[in-house]
């Protein structure tokens, strides 16, 4: 199958381009529409996005129509042990046929135990159980939403000694039993690396370049906690050096890909986000004429 | 004499991590053995590790309940208002994984624990502000003119039920909400306002993408409020002690904000 094909849905405005786009954040809702900027999509947070109305919904209706769309999920806790919370998937699913977007994405994560939601991305330990547990739960909101998901791997502060695979390997077989495609972010392979000391470079290279229909490009912080330099993903900042060198790698691998500039804390001015995207735009230009 | 078994299934490692995540005490407290024993030292102690999650989960609980609440937060300071958040989310944790859901229950939850302190009010306070969160999210749904109201006979009017916006909310206070509210947004200097100014009651509603706050007279925040919860004109009228001499001037306002979406009129047989 090629990118385009497996592309479950086109949008109002046509499939996700091969060029950067940017993540749709609330402060940028009219100075996207106003200056409508040269990037080539953007992706917003499905759960800002679906709540039964408001000046949040009309935003994106506006922005959807100058641009192709990607619905970011970042609440249903695939991995969790705890059920799908079914109202919230339908919430997803009503935002998706409300909003038609062309990709549709989730997170590699738990979030809820014991009745009680972190509200955060929590890592999973790369087991055989979890690995069949994760997907059965893909497997189950793909059925509900009638559609492929990009799952996407996650920064992590912990690595669990259970872990039977490596984050590669668990990702490629959970898009061999689930059916799922890879939303890759370069930035958390780089986080991963540093936080718990494995080869980027293999990362990559043990990914599946078929399923990946999708990058995300983000800043972090470097942060001493005891002896040890963590990395912390807040996407705070602009892309540091080595995730673009990283990020190269990623598109010799895969291709070029869509990619995604990530911005959550400390958001900047719009053409910021603007000029970050040309610069990976760039680098997606040059994987272009290798591939060539 | 051994230490406890590592969490081998998902479910006891969740279950773990989770308690690890909202169990009390001070960091570097965090002492499951089991969940210790299963995470990867690499240059930094598990509990370390672990804390990380158990800052950063808390810090987005508070940080939305702050976003929630910004009049609050700003009256009560950052310190209290933290300890606040930290007690509220120990009875109320999270229970969607949708973070705006949290602050459903700030109100109700700071009518008992400031209950016979000077800061009771503040739970009022609360109340509006939730308003202005919900009527942001709230179904958008055309507004009907009230010529409308011509069409209807009047021996029916008494039972017609005047259904109005799903962005509408009421609240109702013995306290100077509405001043409060006011005095601290964003562009104001947060001037203090006496809690015995007297009451206020106040109709929220939307306009474009803010929340907009009326004060209104208490018979019709009442009429409104009991409108807004599906009574008929006549027990709506009824209940709020409204006088019949301002039905028409309180309908003629509810029309003119576009705060009407229609006119039900009653089942035959339902009302004598």
């Amino acid at each position: 199958m090629n990118r385009d094909v497996r592309a479950a849905g086109r949008g109002p405005t046509g499939p996700i381009p091969v060029s950067a786009g940017i993540g749709l954040r609330s402060v940028h809702h009219e100075s996207l529409v106003r200056e409508r900027p040269a990037v080539g999509w953007i992706e917003a947070h499905t759960e800002n996005y679906f709540h039964d109305g408001g000046p949040q919904l009309i935003a994106l209706e506006r922005a959807r129509t100058l641009y192709p769309l990607s619905l970011h999920g970042v609440g249903l806790g695939l991995g969790s042990v705890a059920p799908i919370d079914r109202e919230h998937l339908g919430r997803v699913k009503r935002a998706i046929d409300r909003f038609e977007p062309a990709l549709v994405s989730e997170h590699a994560c738990w979030g809820k135990s014991g009745g009680e939601h972190f509200n955060d991305l929590l890592p999973l330990p790369q087991t055989e159980e979890a690995l069949r547990h994760l997907a059965s739960r893909v497997r189950e909101v793909q059925d509900v939403l009638g559609r492929q998901i990009l799952v996407e791997n996650l920064s992590s502060y912990l690595a669990f000694t259970s872990s039977q695979l490596t984050e590669w390997e668990f990702l490629s077989a959970l898009v061999e039993e689930s059916g799922c495609g890879l939303l890759v972010d370069v930035n958390n392979i780089f986080v991963n690396s540093v936080n718990l000391s494995i080869d980027p470079q293999r990362y990559i290279a043990g990914l599946p370049p078929a399923a990946v229909q999708e990058i995300h490009l983000a800043g972090h912080l470097r942060k001493q906690v005891g002896q040890r330099v963590l990395l912390i993903d807040d996407h705070g900042s602009a892309v540091c050096p080595d995730v673009w060198r990283l990020f190269e790698a990623a598109l010799r691998r895969f291709g070029p890909v869509p990619t995604l500039i990530e911005w959550d804390t400390d958001v900047p001015a719009l053409d910021v986000l603007v000029a970050e995207a040309a610069l990976a735009d760039q680098y997606l230009e040059r994987a272009r004429e290798l591939a060539a | 004499m051994n230490s406890p078994p590592e969490p081998t299934n998902l479910a006891a490692l969740q279950a773990r991590f989770a308690a690890a995540l909202r169990g009390p005490g001070r960091e570097g407290e965090t002492a499951d053995p089991a969940l210790i024993a299963g995470i990867v030292d690499d240059g930094l102690a598990p509990v370390a590790r672990l804390n990380l999650y158990r800052n950063n989960t808390r810090a987005m609980f508070v940080g939305a309940l702050e976003r929630g609440f910004p009049v609050i937060a700003r009256r009560v300071g950052d310190g209290y208002f933290h300890r606040l958040a930290a007690e509220y989310r120990d009875a109320h944790p999270s229970r969607s994984g949708d973070l705006h859901c949290i602050g459903g229950n700030f109100p109700a939850w700071l009518a008992v624990r400031l209950a016979g302190t000077e800061y009771g009010w503040l739970a009022d306070l609360a109340r509006l502000e939730w308003a202005c969160e919900e009527v942001l999210v709230a179904a958008d749904v055309p507004a009907i003119s009230i010529e409308a109201l011509g069409g209807v006979a009047p021996e029916v009017l008494p039972g017609v039920r005047i259904r109005l916006q799903p962005a509408l909310r009421c609240v109702s206070s013995a306290y100077p909400v509405w001043s409060v509210w006011r005095a601290n947004q964003p562009d104001q200097p947060g001037d203090a306002i006496a809690a015995d100014r007297g009451a206020e009651h106040v109709v929220v509603t939307r306009a474009d993408d803010r929340p907009v706050l009326h004060l209104r007279p208490e018979a019709e925040l009442h009429f409104v409020a009991a409108l807004s919860a599906g009574a008929d004109l006549q027990d709506a009228l009824e209940n709020s002690s409204l006088p019949v001499e301002s039905l028409s001037q309180a309908l003629a306002w509810l029309f003119q904000n576009g705060l009407v979406v229609a006119l039900e009129a009653p089942v035959p047989g339902e009302k004598e």
